[in-house]
Order: C-alpha cells, then sequence, then structure tokens
C-alpha cells in the first residue's frame, strides 16, 4: 500500500521535469530564432538547445520582464497579426527550466527545426535599388536618425506589391520608414553635412502638385519583419522620377559599422481597384511640455464620414513619450480599443496589423491619447535636467501621432476618400485654424471635385497664410482658368515664377495660357525658357514646336517636333505630327517613314494613314517628275 | 612587462587578485562577445583603462563565456578597439574570485581586497531601458579616488546586462 503510493507521487514529479524538447524548444523555436539567428539582428543565435544553454539565465532574465520577446501593445487591447507575446504560463515554463538545471530531454521529443527562408523573402525582386553611397555609424555616441536619398531609375510606371529593406548591417539598423517623394523635394538635402544623407527623425515630402494622391501603405521594417505582399488589387504606384527615402533609426553598437541598405521592389501587372488611406490622428501644435511634467496629454479625434476597414496601425512618439492609446466609439456609442502601449519605447516602435480588419461603420469617432513624463524621473529622457519640450523632429523635440492604415467603403461613384480626406482637413482647420496646409488641400479637393469656384476661395485664403509660396499661385493659378478667369490666372502664374523662377510647372501652365489667348511670342519665350531647361519633356517640345509652327517658324519647330518623337516614341501622334512637319518641309521621303511609324504603332490612326497616302501619292508624282 | 593575466594566473588555486609591484589597483572588466550591451561600452571601457592604465591602474578583460576560443576572443577584442589585455574564464574562476554577476560588470580590487563591484556607470537603467548618457560615473570616481591617494570604503551597485551563467 505505501509502495503504491509513492509510486502515485513519483510518477507525476516525473512528468512535470520541463525539458528543452518538450517544453522549451517550441517556444525558442516560434518567438526566438526567427531574429536569433545567422544574418539577423539579435546579437546571437537560439537555434539549438547547445544556444539556449549558453544563454539560458539571460532568457530569463529578459522574458520575466517582458523585454523579449518585444511586444509592446497590452495584452487585449488590439488583435494583432503575429503576436510575440508570451503567457505567463510560458514565462514560467521558462523560468522552470532553467531553475531544474536546464536540462535537455528525451530527442524523441525534440519539434522540427525552424525553416527559414535565406536572401530576398520572395525570391528575386523585380527591381533593386541600393543606397549611393555608404555611411559609417561611430562606434559610440546616442543613437542616429538619417535619411538617404535613393533614386528609383524608371521607364514606366509600376505597381508595387511587396517592398523588402536589406540593411545589409542587421545589427545596427533598428527600425526603418521607406518613404515615397514623388516630387524629389528631399534630394537637395542628401549630404547637406558632408556625410551622406541627412539627420531628422521624420521626413516630410511635398506631394505631386494637383494631384489627390494620399499615402496608401506603411513601408515600415524592422528587424524579424515579416514581408506580406499586397493583394494585387492594393498595389501602389511607383512613378518614374520618383525618389525612396530612407529614415532609418541606427543604434551604435561599440565599434564603427558601415552600412549600404539595398531595397528590393516586386511589381504587380494590375493597377490597384481598392485604395487604403492613412489617417493621421496628432496635435503637435499643443506639444508644449514643461520641463519636470509627469503628465502632459495630447489627444485628437476624427468622426469617419465614410465606413472603414483599420488594416494597421502606427503610433509614434519620441523618447519623452509614456503612454500611448487609440480607440473607436461606435455610433451606437460603445468604445472598441484599437491599441494601448503603457510604456511606450521608441526603439520598439512598429506597425501593428490587425489579425482581421477592424470595421468601422460611417459616424465612429476614433480617438488617440499620448502622455508625455517630461521630468528627471523618466530615465529615457534626452535632456538632463529635463528642458520644455515642443514638437519637432530632433531626438530632444516630441511627437505624438498615431496613423491609421484604412479602407474606406464606397457609398457612391465617388472616391471615398476625397470624403476622408476633406473630414481630415476640416478638423485639422479645427485644431489650426490659420493653416496653410488645411486650406490649401481643401482646394485641391474641391478643384478635384470640379468646384473650381470654391477652390479658388479656398485657394486664396491659403495664400493669405502663406502669400510667397508658389506653389499655391499655381493651384489657384489652375482654379482661375478653370473659371475662366485667366487674366487673373495669368497674373497669378507671373507671381508664382516671380518668386520661384524656376518653377518648371508654372511656367509652362503660363505657356499652355498664353498660347490659348493667342499670345504665340510670348507662349513661345515660355516654352522656349521650360525646354532650356527640362530638354526631355516631350509635352513641352510638342507645344512649342505647336507654337512655332502657327508663327511660322518651320525650321525652328523641326527640332521640337523631332525632339517629342525621340522623346515619345510610342506616341503616334508625335509621329503623325513629326510626318506632318516633315512633308510641309519637303522632306517626303522621311516624312513617309514617320506616318509609317505611328501607323506601326496604332494600324486605326486615321490621320497617320492618309497623310500616309497623301505623301506617298506626292513621292510618286516627284518620283516622275524627275525621272 | 609581464601581462597581468599571467601574473594573475600564477597564484595556486582561484586566481589571487594581486596588485602587481607598484600598481594602486586591479580592475577586472567582465565582458561577453555576444552581449550587445557590454559591446556597447567597448569604447568607454577603453576609455577607462587610456585614462587609468598610465596613472598606476591595472586593467584586465575578462570573458566568462564557455566555449569561446583563444583566436575567437582576440578577434573580438580587435573588432571592439580593445587593447586592453584579455583572458578566458571558462571555468569561472575570475567570476568567483570577484563576485561577479553580469557582463559588463567592473570589480576594484586594491591590495587584494575588493572595493568596488557593480555597473560601469548609470547609462543603463534595466535591460533594454537607457539614458541618452550616463550621468553617475561609478567607476571612474572609484578609479579617481584611488590615484588621488584616497581608497574609497567597500561599495556596491547592480550592474545591467547578461547574466553570467551558471556553469554544468
Amino acid at each position: 500500500m505505501r509502495r503504491a503510493l509513492v509510486l502515485l507521487l513519483a510518477v507525476p514529479a516525473l512528468a512535470q521535469t520541463v525539458t528543452f524538447t518538450k517544453d522549451i524548444a517550441p517556444i525558442v523555436f516560434h518567438y526566438c530564432s526567427p531574429c536569433h539567428r545567422p544574418g539577423e539582428v539579435a546579437p546571437f543565435s537560439l537555434l539549438n538547445y547547445s544556444d539556449a544553454r549558453k544563454h539560458a539565465a539571460q532568457i530569463v532574465a529578459v522574458t520575466e520582464r517582458r523585454y523579449m520577446p518585444p511586444w509592446p501593445p497590452a495584452p487585449g487591447s488590439g488583435d494583432f497579426a503575429d503576436e510575440r507575446r508570451l503567457t505567463d504560463a510560458q514565462l514560467r515554463t521558462i523560468a522552470d527550466w532553467v531553475r531544474e538545471g536546464a536540462p535537455e530531454g528525451r530527442p524523441s521529443d525534440l519539434p522540427p527545426a525552424p525553416h527559414f527562408t535565406e536572401g530576398w523573402q520572395l525570391g528575386t525582386p523585380d527591381l533593386i535599388v541600393r543606397m549611393p553611397r555608404p555611411y559609417v555609424v561611430p562606434a559610440s555616441g546616442g543613437d542616429v536618425f538619417r535619411n538617404f536619398v535613393i533614386p528609383v531609375d524608371l521607364k514606366s510606371v509600376r505597381y508595387v506589391r511587396a517592398v523588402e529593406l536589406r540593411p545589409g548591417n542587421n545589427r545596427v539598423v533598428h527600425h526603418a520608414n521607406i518613404v515615397i517623394d514623388r516630387a524629389q523635394s528631399l534630394r537637395h538635402r542628401d549630404g547637406e553635412d558632408g556625410q551622406p544623407g541627412f539627420p531628422g527623425m521624420d521626413v516630410i515630402t511635398e506631394g505631386s502638385p494637383g494631384a489627390f494622391d494620399p499615402d496608401s501603405h506603411f513601408l515600415f521594417w524592422k528587424p524579424g519583419t515579416v514581408l506580406r505582399p499586397e493583394p494585387d488589387d492594393m498595389s501602389w504606384r511607383l512613378d518614374p522620377g520618383t525618389d525612396l527615402v530612407l529614415n532609418l533609426h541606427l543604434q551604435p553598437t561599440g565599434k564603427p559599422e558601415t552600412l549600404q541598405p539595398v531595397i528590393g521592389l516586386w511589381f504587380t501587372d494590375r493597377a490597384p481597384t481598392r485604395f487604403p488611406m492613412l489617417v493621421q490622428l496628432e496635435d503637435d501644435g499643443a506639444l508644449d511640455i514643461p520641463p519636470g511634467d509627469h503628465h502632459f496629454t495630447v489627444s485628437d479625434h476624427l468622426t469617419l464620414p465614410v465606413a472603414v476597414d483599420v488594416l494597421a496601425i502606427y503610433p509614434h512618439a519620441h523618447y519623452v513619450g509614456k503612454r500611448v492609446e487609440a480607440w473607436a466609439t461606435l455610433p451606437d456609442g460603445s468604445r472598441r480599443s484599437l491599441i494601448r502601449i503603457d510604456d511606450w519605447d521608441i526603439n520598439w516602435q512598429a506597425v501593428y496589423q490587425y489579425r482581421k480588419p477592424v470595421s468601422l461603420p460611417k459616424g465612429t469617432t476614433v480617438s488617440m491619447r499620448i502622455t508625455y513624463d517630461n521630468s528627471a524621473d523618466n530615465p529615457r529622457n534626452p535632456s538632463s535636467p529635463p528642458i520644455r519640450v515642443r514638437g519637432g523632429n530632433r531626438s530632444i523635440d516630441e511627437m505624438g501621432h498615431v496613423w491609421l492604415q484604412v479602407l474606406p467603403k464606397k457609398d457612391s461613384d465617388e472616391d471615398p476618400r476625397l470624403d476622408l480626406q476633406e473630414a481630415l482637413m476640416r478638423r485639422r482647420l479645427e485644431k489650426y485654424p490659420a493653416d496653410f496646409l488645411a486650406h490649401y488641400n481643401l482646394g485641391a479637393l474641391c478643384f478635384t471635385r470640379g468646384k473650381t469656384a470654391d477652390a479658388v476661395r479656398w485657394y486664396q485664403e491659403a495664400l493669405r497664410v502663406e502669400p510667397a509660396n508658389a506653389t499655391a499661385r499655381n493651384s489657384l493659378a489652375a482654379a482661375l482658368l478653370a473659371e475662366n478667369r485667366q487674366d487673373e490666372a495669368i497674373a497669378q502664374l507671373r507671381e508664382a515664377l516671380r518668386i520661384d523662377p524656376s518653377y518648371l510647372n508654372a511656367r509652362f501652365n503660363l505657356a499652355r495660357v498664353l498660347g490659348a489667348r493667342g499670345d504665340l511670342a510670348g507662349a513661345a519665350a515660355e516654352y522656349a525658357a521650360f525646354v532650356r531647361e527640362q530638354p526631355d519633356d516631350a509635352d513641352a517640345q510638342s507645344a512649342l514646336g505647336a507654337i512655332l509652327l502657327a508663327q511660322h517658324r518651320f525650321d525652328e519647330a523641326l527640332p521640337c517636333f523631332r525632339a517629342a518623337a525621340r522623346l515619345r516614341p510610342g506616341d503616334d501622334g508625335l509621329q503623325t505630327n513629326l510626318g506632318a512637319l516633315l512633308a510641309m518641309h519637303g522632306d517626303i521621303a522621311e516624312a513617309v517613314a514617320a506616318f509609317e511609324r505611328a501607323l506601326a504603332i496604332d494600324p486605326a490612326n486615321v490621320k497617320a494613314r492618309a497623310n500616309l497616302e497623301r505623301a506617298r501619292a506626292q513621292l510618286a508624282r516627284s518620283g516622275s517628275h524627275s525621272q | 612587462m609581464i601581462p597581468l593575466a599571467l601574473l594573475l594566473m600564477a597564484a595556486a588555486g582561484s586566481p589571487g587578485i594581486l596588485t602587481p609591484h607598484g600598481e594602486k589597483a586591479v580592475v577586472l572588466l567582465f565582458i561577453r562577445s555576444d552581449c550587445p550591451i557590454s559591446n556597447r561600452y567597448a569604447p568607454e571601457l577603453e576609455r577607462l583603462y587610456r585614462e587609468y592604465s598610465p596613472k598606476g591602474v591595472d586593467f584586465l578583460l575578462v570573458y566568462p563565456e564557455t566555449g569561446l576560443s583563444e583566436s575567437a576572443m582576440r578577434e573580438h577584442g580587435r573588432e571592439y578597439g580593445y587593447t586592453i589585455p584579455a583572458v578566458l574564464d571558462p571555468k569561472h574562476e575570475y567570476v568567483q574570485r570577484a563576485g561577479a554577476h553580469v557582463t559588463p560588470e567592473a570589480v576594484v580590487f586594491v591590495s587584494g581586497k575588493v572595493i568596488y563591484r557593480g555597473r560601469i556607470d548609470d547609462w543603463y537603467i534595466d535591460i533594454g531601458k537607457s539614458r541618452q548618457r550616463a550621468s553617475e560615473h561609478d567607476v571612474a570616481d572609484v578609479l579617481a579616488g584611488i590615484v588621488a591617494g584616497r581608497t574609497p570604503p567597500f561599495r556596491e551597485t547592480q550592474a545591467v546586462g547578461c547574466a553570467i551563467e551558471t556553469l554544468l
């Protein structure tokens, strides 16, 4: 009887022994190995028993603090893809294992070793671009926040379904954002301090003027990022001439580290049909934190004018930020958490993608609140003693942003992003009544919607705030033209060019208005000035040629038509025009060749066909004449 | 000059932490080749060495890592710019004699007795939590006192970094 009792006790005790192969390997393989392997960011590998044994006490120390695996969102504050949070039970298992001497266990219990793709995650990218010059991170000193402009050499518009950053030196890159700079607005800053790139934690690019083209995707990278390609119908557009700006957070490692990241892009042939949009909640204007303040709060909200699916969320603050929270209040008054981070740490900032999109009905209010601790008790405070902190992009400044990637749902023929943009800009006006951007964007929005009289008024308001803004003058001119107010438009364009003589967009527009008004000499002069700066612009060459032609300046017009046709060899209209001009010049054989090229591009081009017939006939006539 | 590492290992049994003739103190710096916090301290440890070594303080880097080879240790030292003499401690002889728990951690001996054990400075508050720069320089202060002829009383602080693993 007594013996039986001993046995009964002994069996469960044996079964409870925690071993690597049975209990620890499943945790390590899933949560640790993706980053703890050769070539990845983590400082050592955790791929087998020997690796884990060598770091056993350290594993307990970092997991019990929940420093590793890094997963800042509070449990239950959002249902995110790839959640890397260990359960309390898992933490206990790890601690028990180490306390019991970190035994290996039976080999037969070991789960299969994790499999990782080497190199590019989706195979060879369709395009690889590289940071032009390497940058050296010094051995010591504070964190480095730096931006590098990477030009993309594209011949035609492409649609991107995936982007992968390969830092080249994973140990030093803490996180990265890839910023799309469609207007090459940051190129001039690269190298401004004698080193590759330029400093700054955050970058702001100028959009392409006129077009409603809001950012749609988070192009965020952190070590261990699993690449998830976009569905083909949600790709994003990459135009020729676009720069990618790599915004990096670099951390000195104790030795100088050389860095020259590459970016791989995968394309799809399909243009997107679903357009997400990035919605920013912020109130940086209210960021003015007195030194010593333990609890400074910034908040913002937006009532959604359309139903949306929230796909992902990206909170952003700097070192003084302490707690980040975002939530949605539905029209029925119920509240739904979007994220909460109780101990904000910029080192682990990340984009969090929802496992399933969060559907929010029209009329939902999304809100955020960020708390800051600008006291000396906050060890991360970059200033000692604390100083007054305001919004800005240096590490001693603060920010308070919560970005949402939302997919607006269509309930009319209009692009639902326009409603969202309008709500955002009207909210901006509430926060900042004298804001240039809000007025300007509301003008652009009205222009897009064909409400050109309203557009004129918004642009005029914007210019009251920033009279010397050439872009706004140019946009106002476009709206005035649409309202048939040519004289005022010309005055605005001339003013834009006075402010910025190198503003080619305004010059082109001015040439066009002058041409339309019959001021051929004026138009010719402006187009000529344009092509002197931008000889590779087929539209400008073609327009200049047409004006010169109207002025009967055939000899000068011909090179313009030649240039236009050469620059855009696939445009049958330009080939036809060139042919017509050559024919007028008497170069019939060459004209025939041009018409034939046009017809090769588009056999249904009626003008080219008719011109070709006439030119051939003329060729035959002159041929018989000369015989 | 006889390398300090040899001098120390010459003592029988566990290494005697002797102050070499004419030297005022011995500093053991426990580091680990794959510990990021320890590695980030390399420039600061080297700076301490360059400042206090000419003033009569002896330094020794100790790698308490099992399985680290002599050549891997030298390669690590070269990579991180260390010129401090270094020694492997696979059996934790130095670890036990000095009572070290973490890398990086400093233990300062004067006349064979520990007078300081703990963090280099207060740069790190906890694993993953650091100030922009240190505001208290514990080891430098202890050494400055010693070279000025004031040997401070024993003090211990909590070093932050990677736990020194227990031996199997």
